[in-house]
């Protein structure tokens, strides 16, 4: 009989602790004012390895994205490129290296335009972050690019690493990139995820990549202001 | 809720005592002891009669609910790379034996469990420590021995039984033996099919399942011929294949990720038992195994994974066991191992051979105390030869209470996958080299102008690989205080050198890494196990476990105190600061808990024929990989939570015990955690078993 009382008080006890959804917490982007992009879709065509027939596939091609309408370019030619039709370009493996829309940096796919942007890492929650370093400060910390964190170097702050486990790209949550756009407005931007759905962890090698969950928000009136809800 | 997991013992231990000697029987094979049994590390023995009272399918099912025991996914290898740590070693490092003998074919170190099936199991001995003394390579942290079908023919009888149930889970086995030759021979096969449609965790995939679903045919035989009174040859065959095809899809509109895996093991041994003397037995054995896997995942257009091999083991041994006196007896052995490997990733050297000899001496003076040494020496073709022993000693200094000490050392010898491989991720595009290959393939990607940079480690991977090492100490205490009672407490500590982990050697114009191996780590694992059991009534048994583990490497505590990048800091994931690390923010190795426990019930009521178990298992949260990026563990990382498993079974026998009808249910509260894709949620099933006999003596004892 003691038995039967006690097996029932675990059972009780056990329902309570049971947890829904596979522990799969979902977290909310929308707050109103910032643009949320859910799994725009990258290269998915392209592999950094070897295909099916064993020919080497080709490169990621990279795609150009202007805030402004959510407009998604795969134009690479030096016009487009070079031209303020987008903001932010996602380039090279699983065109993750993203960079703002620059005319004088060499390395940007805008070199050569009149793209104003520039990006630096502000490390804190993308809510908390309300205003903008002044130009001068952005021109003095300018990362160029964001990618792979801590690579080629350790100062090369960037968006996501790669698990040592898995092999798998994480991304580094409640961190913000201030930006200014090609036409030289103030922005921030999170960079959410790689992974198709933007799942909380990557439990598959072969989970479909990349489609980009990410979010931003433009001051449109030219002021510092990022303030968000 | 833990304190009273520390107060209870596990059945599983308990139930050794239930292996009771089985008496009238006309052919008296000759018979030797598994080694498993000699070992001076902790033995845990799982009996059929346990086995049939959970009404488990799979091994993996079985083993999960072991003290100190984990189930663990490595993503990293694939959806279907799942194995079985041990006190903290993974997988890679617990060798599992069939009958004594090897058993082959592992993903990335992963045995794979649920290869196997449970009907053709009588018996489970699970050794807890480095035991290279008694098995050489491999046993470098633990072993697990399946002791299959060892039938007692008192006359001819057959066993038919069948359970469905979730996810059209269906298990059916045919099993049948017969003596003849006039009593001088005996046979048995068992078959054995199952189905599952596998289980799904993953509330992002649209179609397929994260535990794969699969078909597996399994086989077993044995054939016994007694030449004499003092000679019985052996035969035994298992043969086993499992197909499997699972078409995941994220999302609507999208490609499928086809995984299709077909993989055939086979084991067969021929043995020639002799007794010499009443004391002295000899065993001459030849054990072949085989083991293929084709595995390959593709989206359509291309080929994403590949594990396509074929393995082979051959194995030419002769023990012995000579009791020399009442209080001494000494085991032996010698034999040779030739092993074969076609992999589609690794190039040249495709065998090894290795020689080996060990002798143990148990030395028992009287109840009070006992001793037993042994050592073990191994011979590889390229690493050479190593010398194992292994030492155990007991002492009760009153009748309530037992000590034991024991100390043992384990080794595994670099694999032909750390030697051979050649291999290139066709959707991340690193690439990852075995140490013989590393010279050729870097200077040939370099001709190629694919290599940005050659790291000057490369250079040091040279040929000389060394094996990985183990120590393991081992004190426990076992007390009963009344008859009734059982208590065992012990504490371990598992001491690991030369690791083999991955080092980055070079890297592609594409980013990404070339990779190859060293030997880096030094690792610990170490804790307690305590095991508590109380039969105070006819039939009813209650017991609990609970392990406590601390598993860390040594080599990330040195990374850590260095204060190199990136182990310098640890960045808050909530509030985005990061500041500098100390030593104390390293948690341990992933995949580990803290805490581990278990709570179960069996009852059995003879009257009625029926029986009952009740089991609770908890795991404690574990790490499940870095969301920081300083390459250790820490507390804003990614872990699994804690849970607990509810498992619970119900039989009933009927017809003269003839049929039996059993509905197991498995995971009753239905806990599943996306991060733990290869654990199934609820399984309900229903079963039935039918016992066709001409002389129930048999069974009844076997029911004992």
């Amino acid at each position: 009989m003691h038995t039967r009382t006690a097996l029932l008080a675990t059972l009780l006890l056990f329902a309570a602790c049971k947890k829904e959804d596979n522990n799969v917490k979902k977290d909310t982007y929308e707050d109103g004012v910032s643009t949320v992009i859910y799994d725009l879709a990258g290269d998915t065509e392209a592999s950094v390895g070897e295909g099916a027939d064993g020919k080497v596939m080709r490169p990621f091609k990279p795609f150009f994205f202007r805030f402004n309408g959510k407009q998604q370019s795969w134009d690479s030619s030096a016009t487009n490129r070079q031209s303020n039709s987008w903001d932010i370009a996602f380039t090279d493996v699983y065109n993750a290296l993203v960079y703002p829309n620059s005319g004088t940096d060499g390395r940007n796919p805008g070199y050569g335009g009149a793209g104003k942007g520039l990006i630096v890492m502000v490390d804190k929650p993308y809510a908390s972050v309300t205003q903008a370093p002044t130009e001068a400060e952005m021109k003095t910390n300018n990362l160029g690019f964001v990618g792979w964190d801590g690579y080629p170097q350790p100062y090369n702050d960037g968006w996501y690493f790669y698990s040592l486990q898995t092999h798998l790209a994480i991304a580094i949550r409640n961190r913000t990139f201030v930006l200014l756009t090609a036409e030289g407005k103030f922005a921030k931007l999170e960079l959410i995820n790689v992974y198709k759905g933007n799942p909380p962890a990557v439990t598959d090698l072969h989970w479909p990549a990349p489609y980009f969950t990410f979010r931003y928000f433009v001051q449109e009136d030219g002021s510092r202001n990022l303030k968000t809800p | 809720m833990l304190l009273c997991l520390v107060c209870f013992q596990t059945y599983a231990q308990d139930s050794s005592l239930h292996v009771k000697t089985l008496q009238g029987v006309d052919v008296r094979a000759v018979r030797m002891e598994p080694l498993t049994s000699k070992a001076s590390m902790p033995v845990t023995v799982i009996s059929k009669k346990a086995l049939d009272m959970m009404g488990s399918r799979r091994l993996d099912e079985v083993l999960r609910e072991q003290t100190g025991l984990a189930l663990v996914s490595d993503i990293g290898a694939g959806s279907r790379a799942v194995g079985v740590q041990m006190q903290g070693l993974g997988s890679a490092y617990i060798m599992v034996l069939i009958d004594g003998q090897p058993m082959i074919g592992r993903n990335s170190g992963n045995f794979d469990l649920s290869r196997i099936t449970v009907s053709e199991i009588e018996r489970i001995e699970i050794v807890k420590g480095a035991s290279s003394c008694l098995f050489g390579s491999e046993a470098l942290g633990g072993v697990i021995n399946i002791i299959t079908r060892q039938n007692i023919t008192n006359g001819r009888q057959a066993m038919a039984q069948v359970r469905y149930g979730t996810q059209n889970n269906t298990d059916i086995t045919l099993e049948g033996e017969t003596p003849f030759a006039a009593g001088k021979a005996d046979a048995s096969l068992s078959l054995n099919f199952f189905h599952t449609d596998g289980f799904n965790v993953n509330p992002y995939l649209t179609q397929g399942v994260t535990a794969p679903p699969y078909n597996s045919y399994s086989m077993q035989g044995r054939m016994r011929y007694k030449l004499g009174p003092a000679h019985t040859l052996s035969f035994t065959g298992r043969g086993a294949l499992r197909t499997s095809v699972n078409e995941s899809v994220y999302g609507t509109g999208m490609a499928a990720n086809k995984d299709k895996m077909n993989e055939s093991d086979l084991n067969g041994s021929v043995a020639l038992l002799s007794s010499i003397s009443n004391n002295w037995k000899l065993k001459t054995q030849y054990y072949l195994t085989r083991y293929e896997s084709n595995q390959r995942v593709s989206n359509g257009k291309a080929t994403l994974q590949r594990n396509e091999f074929a393995q082979y083991f051959h194995r030419l041994e002769v023990q012995t066991v000579n009791n020399i006196s009442n209080t001494v007896s000494v085991t032996g052995g010698v034999g040779g191992n030739l092993e074969t490997m076609a992999h589609n990733e690794f190039i040249n050297g495709n065998a090894m051979s290795a020689a080996f000899a060990y002798m143990q001496g148990d030395w028992k003076p009287g109840v009070k105390a006992g001793a037993r040494l042994g050592f073990r020496y191994d011979y590889h073709n390229y690493y050479g030869g190593r010398i194992n022993p292994g030492i155990g000693f007991n002492y009760s200094p009153f009748s309530f209470l037992d000590i034991k000490a024991a100390v043992g050392t384990g080794y595994k010898t670099p694999g032909f996958k750390e030697r051979f491989q050649v291999f290139t991720n066709p959707q991340a595009g690193y690439t990852v080299v075995g140490v013989e290959q590393a010279a050729s393939v870097l200077a040939s990607m370099q001709a190629n102008g694919q290599i940005s940079e050659i790291r000057p480690i490369a250079k040091t991977i040279s040929n000389d690989l060394k094996p990985e090492t183990s120590v393991s100490y081992n004190l426990g205490i076992t007390l009963t205080p009344v008859k009734m009672v059982k208590i065992e407490v012990s504490g371990f500590y598992n001491d690991l050198s030369n690791f083999i982990n991955t080092v980055q050697v070079a890297t592609q114009t594409n980013f990404q890494p070339v990779w190859s191996y060293i030997n880096l780590k030094k690792s610990f694992t170490g804790g307690m196990e305590a095991n508590v059991s109380w039969a105070g009534i006819k039939g009813l048994e209650v017991s609990a476990g609970y392990q406590l583990l601390y598993a860390k490497d040594r080599g990330m505590i040195d990374s850590v105190k260095s204060g190199r990048y990136p182990y310098n800091k640890v960045r808050n994931n909530e509030t985005g600061e990061t500041r500098a690390s100390k030593a104390s923010d390293y948690i341990g190795l992933e995949n580990r808990s803290r805490h581990m426990g278990n709570v179960r019930v069996f009852y059995e009521y003879a009257p009625l024929g029926m029986s009952a178990t009740f089991r609770v298992n908890y795991r404690g949260k574990a790490g499940y990989d870095d969301a920081n990026n300083n390459r250790f563990l820490d507390k804003y990382d990614t872990f699994i939570d804690g849970y607990y498993l509810l498992n619970a079974s119900l039989e009933k026998k009927l017809v003269k015990d003839k049929l039996s009808v059993q509905l197991t249910v498995d995971n009753l509260m239905d806990y599943t955690d996306m991060l733990m894709p290869a654990q199934p949620g609820r399984i309900v099933m229903l079963g039935a078993k039918w016992r066709f006999t001409g002389n129930t003596q048999r069974i009844n004892q076997i029911k004992e």
